[in-house]
């Protein structure tokens, strides 16, 4: 989008809306949440606490079921209402208020009822299927903020009994000119695999058209669903490996606009997705993992940047290297990666180069003799977590030697730790 | 993918709760407990990620909110230490130099804010601008010259 438009879009709500704070809406003082909130903070014991809910909550009660409340001032006390449940207060009696605001409201109140829909009910409430009513109307509304609610709810919260009524006009939304439309149809079919699949097993190849979407964010939904599929069945897959092989490589090549960029990284999330699908795919395949190794060396080598985000692309990188048919460049540069972490100061670099390490350890065992002075230390280091896992590695190191020490080690740990450790514990004793 | 996402305050006032696979309210107070007596009892410069169960829990502190997040075994655990970072930046886009108050008193700004850029408990990768923009949309759409002339409810 041009730069004018851009500034006249941001600049818009803050002339149109009352509340001209850039961005957000800033509660007036003399607002009925505010003063909720505040008097909140101000009490002192629990029970004052509950004492004021219980009352904001009668008020409540008695104004949603009044016939005056008009449909702004239900949206108001929506939002109470979250507010008070959210502080662990029940306010069951606004459920299906909810829902009527979410009928019935304009987009703006449309827009608080199903946010509180979507955080009140769950997949077995009973007032659910009142809901299924609502959303269906709002999908083929010619409004397209509404048909996006309605696909986000769709996405968060669905019965799953209820699909079949609403899955036509989510597949028909696949092929919308809006992008964005798209993308949350996608996200709904994701949702609608994961709580029933075979409901979806006949639009699959309607998925292979969202994977080639000239809109990256249309593509990169699709890969969720393409990661359940693979790491269900990753030989029906394998023929699709050239063409992630060669979106990873158009992505760490830079050809993505800069809008995807996270810190002058090229779409971070995206990228992980993609190694972890390559994972699955190459797995005890050669010739699959053949393809990849040139797109893998090349993510190895862009990630230079000291930032976690990186780091969390190089671990991902380490990892899929490790899993699929060996390479011995790939294999010694991944290697060296893993050295960096574990030798890191960072403390949180260090958890992972030990967790790298204990997942490479059966294929590469001179690598965690080569860092273990590193993990000797790591041993009493302050923190209960990177003992832990220095434990687990060491677990997976043991031999005849050094079996007695880490033994030792190992019950020192639990008995300062009385954590659920019973699985380190049985491993312990079989190998004993 | 991500199990849920809590906000809490130093003082373990929630203040806000996204859960992305069905639980009993129970549950949810349960666990809500355990993160806030977990997450507030860890020490300044130790690690950023716990394990709870069967689950990681990855939290990080910015000025007095916590933000904790809960993801499965196969994940990884410095994406998810990312993705708080992009929530926050996303938040900090939207509100203009965000404090834990914007959070507190517009928290359904934040919700809407989370939907767009979590879904299913999978992030969607789409543009910063992307995100904004839809959130501005929807804000603006409401704006009817009606709406602008009478008074705002809140």
């Amino acid at each position: 989008m041009s730069d004018v438009v851009e500034k006249t879009l941001t600049a818009l709500p803050g002339l149109l809306s009352l509340d001209s704070q850039p961005g957000s809406n800033k509660l007036s003082s003399s607002s009925k949440l505010g003063n909720l909130i505040r008097g909140i903070t101000e009490l002192t014991s629990k029970h004052e606490e509950e004492k004021l809910i219980q009352r904001e909550l009668t008020s409540i009660k008695e104004q949603v079921s009044s016939p005056n409340t008009s449909m702004r001032q239900m949206k108001e006390l929506m939002v109470r209402a979250i507010y008070c449940e959210m502080l662990g207060y029940e306010a069951s009696f606004s459920y299906i208020h909810a829902i009527k605001l979410a009928q019935q409201g304009t987009a703006r109140e449309k827009r608080v009822g199903y946010l509180a829909v979507s955080l009140f009910l769950n997949e077995s409430h009973e007032l659910l299927l009142l809901l299924v009513n609502t959303v269906l109307k709002d999908l083929q509304s010619t409004n397209l903020i509404e048909v996006c609610m309605a696909l986000t709810v769709v996405g968060q919260i669905f019965p799953k009994d209820m699909i079949p009524a609403i899955l036509p006009l989510v597949e028909e939304k696949l092929n919308h000119p809006k992008e964005i439309i798209r993308r949350k149809a996608v996200l709904a079919l994701y949702k609608f695999y994961l709580i029933a699949p075979n409901q979806v097993q006949h639009i699959h190849n309607k998925f292979r058209k969202a994977l080639c979407d000239k809109d990256p964010g249309v593509m990169t939904a699709s890969l969720h669903i393409y990661l359940q599929l693979i790491e269900e069945n990753p030989e029906g897959y394998k023929d699709l490996t050239t063409s992630f092989v060669t979106i990873l490589k158009q992505v760490v090549g830079g050809k993505l606009p800069m809008d995807f960029n996270y810190h002058s990284v090229p779409a971070p999330w995206l990228q992980i997705q993609l190694l972890r699908i390559l994972c699955l795919l190459g797995k005890n395949d050669q010739s699959t993992s053949e393809i990849m190794y040139e797109v893998l060396d090349e993510s190895l080598r862009r990630a230079e940047i000291n930032h976690n985000i990186t780091y969390a692309i190089l671990f991902e990188c380490v990892k899929c290297i490790y899993t699929i048919h060996p390479k011995s460049e790939l294999l010694e540069k991944a290697a060296k990666c893993i050295g960096n972490f574990v030798l890191s100061p960072k403390i949180n670099l260090k958890y992972l180069g030990l967790k790298a390490l204990t997942y490479v350890v059966q294929q590469d065992p001179k690598l965690a003799l080569q860092h273990q002075m590193t993990i000797i230390e790591c041993l009493d280091h302050p923190d209960l977590i990177i003992k832990r896992e220095t434990l687990e590695l060491l677990f997976r190191i043991t031999n005849a030697q050094n079996v007695t020490v880490i033994v030792d080690k190992m019950l020192e740990f639990l008995r300062i730790n009385k954590d659920d450790y019973t699985t380190i514990d049985l491993r312990m004793e079989r190998k004993l | 993918m991500i199990r849920f996402l809590l906000l809490f305050s130093r003082q373990g006032k929630l203040r806000l709760q996204k859960w992305f696979t069905p639980m009993t309210e129970r549950e949810k107070k349960k666990i809500t407990r355990d993160m806030t007596t977990m997450v507030l009892s860890r020490q300044p410069r130790s690690c950023n990620f716990l394990h709870w169960k069967d689950l990681k829990i990855i939290y990080k502190r910015y000025a007095s909110l916590y933000f904790c997040l809960a993801i499965e075994n196969g994940e990884n655990e410095l994406i998810a230490l990312e993705v708080i970072h992009r929530y926050v930046e996303l938040l900090d886009k939207y509100f203009g130099n965000v404090c834990e108050l914007d959070i507190i008193f517009n928290f359904e700004k934040a919700y809407f804010i989370l939907d767009e850029f979590l879904m299913g408990g999978e992030i969607q990768e789409t543009s910063k601008q992307m995100v904004n923009r839809s959130i501005e949309a929807s804000d603006m759409l409401q704006e009817t010259m009606e709406e602008y002339m009478s008074k705002p409810a809140f």
